[in-house]
Formats: structure tokens, C-alpha cells, sequence
């Protein structure tokens, strides 16, 4: 009877210690992410779920608490495939699950959200361009949480110091949201610096053949081609038409993967190329890490899109940590002042001379330049002010 | 616009349009023969890439050995498609064209998963530069240019000139007939199908080479091929080659001249006219 006792003691610890456990279970914050997960933006939707997954892996190590109570974040993933019917399909599903935090990709898709997003009070931050069309004082949830057209702020007057030679630029982007927006902020900045803007080119994004667009700008004699937009593989297939046909001139490449761009373009058509907003080699030890992380899970080939989005998740988790509530208006007011040491150095919100409220992720700017084989660090520069912004913006 | 080389455009063209025609024939020569929509063809073609690009790439075999694995391996994969999915289907247009949808979509899901993020290149095997009449081309286009060509007449020859060519063009003509008079259907169906995943194999050995292979590579082509296969004339070889030779030099000339977009503006409205003024395409058999 005694040993019955001890026997059934013991099993009722156990089972109330299981009970407490599961009850000290954390519960979730979730965060619906409509990425471009297939067709041809898939390249930048696979590397900014790998951030996700990265910045949710230390998250969810420790923990975070609300309210007393501990959280760990779920990101819910959505394929939007690049079509903006089928981001705002996706959107309704999050609406109608109760998702109010959502992490969009690219503004073609994101753009069509915001309207949305804006009216059920949802925060959305979205890695994209799009400038005014995303991020007004119309929108005070929605966040761009990637420098992207803006970024032309911080290059152009470097380039134009660095590289005296260059007087007239051609601008080539992709026909959609994103490379409009990239190609006017960029043309009224060339400008405003003091080059002239000799071509202003569009593609379709995807597109087989570049010898076209490439045989237009070249024809234009530019000293300098800055690519906008222009992202994944069109980078390095639109670098080695410019090349075969005969241009010999400077040529700038954003949100690259260096590796990809030299593979696709030819390391001797890569030579020479400018990256602006590209990591060339780990400099911070917060780039470091997520590099070791990437090499360790997926091997050494990182997407430059995945150093440009290791920030935003710890960021809102933070935001949420300091408002100590899950309302999206209140975690947006402490969003917008929060400042955060990313792994490019000193990060704010800003951007109200622009868009009239604080709203875009500002940061130090990478640059690099592809050399014997490599990309090579060549300089971090700093944000610039608001007023230096107001002037490289005036029309 | 006057400083703008044509002759870069006309080559351009020129080049472009061989290699929408050596995308489009193996899809025309199923339809042809079998009134099947092989949509799957752009996938094989995706497969045709990776597979290069491992083989000569990574494990460093022998570029037309390689070539010659890929255009096997395909083979066996459009067979499998062939015998397992369509053949059950009874090869019905549509039911074919739904399930080829659906399999294109899978594939290309697929290839994302398996082969990640990240776009890759098949290195040249046409190295260096050469100038016609003045204009700077790749030996790799120039190439690619030829062996299209060449696979083209090659395919004509076949078609026209040997045996089994004349029986895959009696079962084109009148299957019925070609049946009676002793040719075995489903024989000339397996031929067919492996002409067509070998011409799948070298497109996309060669379009990985000249540009990117990632899982989308064969997508915006196949828009092309659907287009210069109703341009030319459902099933039509010669039509094939008409209409990629024109929608080449359109898109040439017209992105050139006025954008990316421009240029599909302008193709579509061939398109839209051609089935207008003439519904079945240069080529294409009455119905």
C-alpha cells in the first residue's frame, strides 16, 4: 500500500510538473510575411524568408515578454508570386486569421496592401521601393524597412567626388513599381549632383534577351549606368550585353548578390562594376554571424538581400518589447522612434523631409567594387541629413 | 534614334529569333504530330539546364558528353510525362493542357526548393568576341546561333528526308490512315516525344549558357514559342521558323527603338492580326 502511495505521488509531480510546463508554454506573435516565394522575384522571397528564419531562430531562444507574459514569434508564410491579386489574396487570409503584423516583399505587391492594411489598423513593413506610394502620413502604419531608391542620397555624391570622370549617366530599370520609382528618384538626384542624365530605359523584368535595351543606352554615350531597380539575375545578364556590345564605362549594381552577378555576367564583365547597398565581405560582427549562420544551413552563396533584411524582425520584436502591447498603432509610434544598431551600423527611422513623416529605415550604405575576381570594400557611407536629402530631391 | 546601329538591331533579330525557334520546334513537333500542348516543354528545358550545369559545371564532365547525358536524361523524363500523364489522358487537348499546366507549375516549385535562390551560368565553351560588318557579337551567340540552324535544317532533313520522318508526317497528316497503312501509332507518339525532349535538352544546354539558369528560364520563352506556333501555323515547321525569325527581329527593332514593353505591345498585335486575317497562321492546315 505504501509503495502504491509513493507510486502514485510521484506520478501525480510528474504530471503536474508536465502540467506547469505546458502551461508555462510561450505563446505566439505572428507575423504574416507575403514574399515572392516562385516565379521570377523568388530570388529576393527565398533569401528574406532565410532572414526570417534566422532573426526567429535567436528570437525564439530566450523568448520576449509582453504583459508578463512570454512570446515567441511565428512567422506565417504566404507566397504573393509577384502578383498583386495574389498578395492582396493572401492579405485578406491574414486579415481574416487576425495577422496584424505583416512583413511584405516588393512594391508592385505591397503597394496594393496598403490601402488595406492602413484601414484595419495592421502595421506592415514591407522590403521594397515604392517611396510615397507606401510610406505618407496617409499610411502611419505602413514602414519601408529597405533603403532602396533612397539610397541614391548617400551614392551620388560620393560617386561624383570619387569619380570625377563621369558626367552623363544612363538610367536602366525594370517596367514595373519599383523601377519607376528607382529611375525618378535617381534622375532628380543625378541631376541635382550635377550630371546629365543622357537615358532613362525600361525593361520587363525576367526578360531572355538584353541586347536590345543594352544597344539603346550605349547608343546614348554615358559615363556611368546605374542599374536602379534591376535585381537577380537581369543584373548580370544586362551587365554582360552592355559589355559585349561595346560598353567600357562605369556601371553601378544595387541590392546584388555579387557571387550571382560575376557568375552570370562573366568574372571579366563583372570587372569594374560598382555595388552600392552590397556587403562584399563581412565587416560588422552582426554580418559576421548571420554569414556564419548562412554557411552553416545553406552553404557560402548569401544573397545581398539577406544582410539587407537581418534587421527588420529583431526590430519590431523590439518595438513590441517597448510598447509592452500587441496594438499595431501603439508598436508603431515606438516603431517610428526606435533606434536600433543594425548590422550596418547606426539605423533610424526617417525620412519625413521626404515623405512627410518618419517612416523608412535610414542606415550606413556599403559599397563596394568587383576587383581581380572580387568584390572589395570600398567605402561605408554615412546617411545623409534631411536637408542634404531636401536638396538632392528638389525637381 | 539615327545614332542607333541597325545592324546591331538586325542581328540582334536575327540571333533572338533562332533561338525562340529552337525553344518553339519541339513544341510545334508534338502538336504537329499528336495535337498536344507540351507546356511542360519550358520545365524540360529548365531541367535540361541544371543538369548541364551540374555535369559540366560541378562535376566537370565533358561539355557535349554532357550534352549528350542531358538530352538522355530529358528523354526519359518526357517519356515518363508522355506515358504516365498524357497517354492516360487519351492525349485530349484540354485535359492535356490542364495537367501540363499543373506539372509546368510543379516543376518550377520544385526547382526553386531544390536549387535555392540563387541564379547560375554554364560556362562558355565559345569563348571571345567577333565583329560582323562592324558590330561586336559574342562567339557564344554566334554559336548558338549556328547550332540552332543547324538543328533546324537537321530537323527538316529528318522530317522529309528518312523513314520515320515521312511516318511521323503521315501520323500528322491522318493518324487514321497512317494506322491502316501499318505505321504503329504509339512508336511514331515515343519518337515524337524523344525528338522533342532532345531539342528541349540542347535549348536548354545553350540558353543556360547564353543566359541564366534559374527554375523561371523557361517560362517567358514558352510565351514566345505559344505565340510563333500560332503565327507560323499550329504544327508547322516552316511556319515555325518564319514566325521566330519575325517576332525575333520585332523584338529586336521595337525594344530597341521603344522598350521592353513595347516590344510584347507589338508582337501580340502580329499575333492578333495574323488570327485575324489569316486563323490558321502562315502555315497551318485548314480545319
Amino acid at each position: 500500500m505504501k509503495k502504491l502511495m509513493i507510486g502514485l505521488a510521484v506520478f501525480l509531480l510528474a504530471f503536474s510538473v508536465s502540467l506547469g510546463t505546458s502551461q508555462a508554454q510561450p505563446k505566439e506573435f505572428v507575423v504574416g510575411c507575403n514574399f515572392v516565394l516562385s516565379g521570377p522575384g523568388a530570388s529576393g522571397g527565398i533569401a528574406l524568408q532565410r532572414a526570417v528564419e534566422h532573426a526567429t531562430e535567436i528570437i525564439n531562444k530566450e523568448g520576449f515578454t509582453v504583459q508578463g507574459e512570454k512570446y515567441i514569434v511565428k512567422p506565417v508564410l504566404y507566397d504573393s508570386k509577384y502578383v498583386p491579386a495574389e498578395a492582396v489574396l493572401n492579405l485578406e487570409k491574414m486579415l481574416g486569421q487576425g495577422i496584424k503584423y505583416i512583413y511584405s516583399l516588393g512594391s508592385g505587391t505591397t503597394v496594393p496592401l496598403v490601402e488595406k492594411t492602413t484601414a484595419a489598423k495592421v502595421f506592415m513593413m514591407a522590403s521594397c521601393s515604392g517611396s510615397n506610394h507606401l510610406t505618407n502620413p496617409k499610411y502611419p502604419y505602413s514602414f519601408r524597412i529597405y533603403p532602396t531608391n533612397e539610397a541614391a542620397f548617400a551614392v551620388y555624391p560620393w560617386l561624383v567626388k570619387e569619380y570625377p570622370q563621369v558626367k552623363n549617366v544612363a538610367h536602366v530599370n525594370p517596367s514595373d513599381e519599383a523601377g519607376y520609382t528607382e529611375s525618378e528618384t535617381r534622375m532628380k538626384c543625378a541631376k541635382n549632383v550635377g550630371l546629365k542624365n543622357v537615358a532613362n530605359e525600361y525593361f520587363k523584368r525576367g526578360a531572355t534577351d538584353y541586347y536590345p535595351v543594352a544597344t539603346k543606352v550605349v547608343a546614348a554615350k554615358p559615363d556611368l549606368i546605374d542599374f536602379g531597380g534591376t535585381a537577380g539575375r537581369d543584373q548580370g545578364l544586362l551587365a554582360k550585353a552592355l559589355r559585349e556590345v561595346g560598353y567600357k564605362g562605369l556601371i553601378t549594381v544595387h541590392y546584388s548578390s555579387p557571387a550571382e552577378f560575376s557568375r552570370i555576367a562573366g568574372a571579366e564583365n563583372a570587372e569594374g562594376v560598382l555595388f552600392p547597398n552590397s556587403v562584399a565581405e563581412p565587416k560588422t560582427p552582426g554580418q559576421q554571424e548571420i554569414y556564419d549562420w548562412h554557411v552553416k544551413k545553406y552553404g557560402p552563396d548569401i544573397t545581398g538581400m539577406m544582410y539587407d533584411n537581418a534587421d527588420p524582425l529583431f526590430m519590431l520584436v523590439e518595438a513590441v518589447k517597448k510598447a509592452n502591447s500587441f496594438d499595431p498603432v501603439v508598436v508603431s509610434e515606438v516603431f517610428r522612434n526606435l533606434r536600433w544598431n543594425s548590422i550596418f551600423g547606426p539605423a533610424y527611422i526617417g525620412m519625413e523631409s521626404l515623405y512627410g513623416i518618419k517612416c523608412t529605415l535610414c542606415r550606413p550604405i556599403p559599397c563596394g567594387i568587383f576587383k581581380n575576381g572580387k568584390l572589395t570594400h570600398l567605402a561605408t557611407l554615412p546617411w545623409p541629413s534631411d536637408e542634404e536629402i531636401k536638396k538632392l530631391n528638389a525637381d | 534614334m539615327s545614332g542607333l546601329p541597325f545592324i546591331q538591331m538586325f542581328i540582334t533579330g536575327i540571333i533572338m529569333g533562332l533561338i525562340y525557334i529552337l525553344s518553339a520546334l519541339g513544341i510545334t513537333l508534338i502538336f504537329g504530330v499528336m495535337r498536344v500542348v507540351n507546356l511542360v516543354h519550358a520545365e524540360l528545358t529548365m531541367l535540361s539546364a541544371f543538369f548541364m550545369y551540374y555535369l559540366f559545371e560541378v562535376w566537370h564532365i565533358n561539355f557535349f558528353l554532357s550534352l549528350i547525358l542531358c538530352a538522355i536524361a530529358i528523354s526519359l523524363l518526357g517519356l515518363f510525362f508522355q506515358r504516365y500523364l498524357y497517354k492516360p489522358l487519351r492525349y485530349e487537348l484540354l485535359n492535356v493542357l490542364i495537367i501540363a499546366t499543373g506539372a509546368g507549375i510543379a516543376l518550377r516549385s520544385l526547382g526553386w526548393i531544390i536549387f535555392g535562390p540563387l541564379a547560375r551560368d554554364i560556362s562558355t565553351v565559345f569563348p571571345g568576341m567577333i565583329r560582323i560588318l562592324g558590330t561586336p557579337l559574342s562567339m557564344e551567340r554566334a554559336a548558338v546561333a549556328l547550332i540552332c540552324l543547324g538543328l533546324t535544317i537537321g530537323l527538316y532533313i529528318f522530317l522529309y528526308k528518312t523513314k520515320t520522318g515521312k511516318a511521323l508526317r503521315a501520323v500528322e497528316q491522318d493518324s487514321e490512315a497512317a494506322a491502316v497503312l501499318g505505321i504503329r501509332i504509339d512508336r511514331v507518339y515515343v519518337i515524337v516525344f524523344i525528338v522533342s525532349c532532345i531539342l528541349a535538352a540542347v535549348a536548354g544546354a545553350f540558353t543556360g549558357m547564353l543566359f541564366a539558369v534559374e527554375p523561371e528560364m523557361g517560362s517567358e520563352p514558352l510565351m514566345k514559342c505559344i505565340m510563333i506556333i500560332m503565327i507560323g501555323g499550329m504544327g508547322s515547321i516552316p511556319g515555325a521558323i518564319l514566325a521566330g525569325l519575325l517576332l525575333g527581329l520585332i523584338d529586336s527593332f521595337s525594344e530597341t527603338l521603344f522598350g521592353g514593353e513595347m516590344a510584347y505591345i507589338i508582337s501580340f498585335a502580329l499575333l492578333m492580326l495574323v488570327l485575324i486575317i489569316r486563323p490558321r497562321g502562315f502555315f497551318g492546315y485548314q480545319a
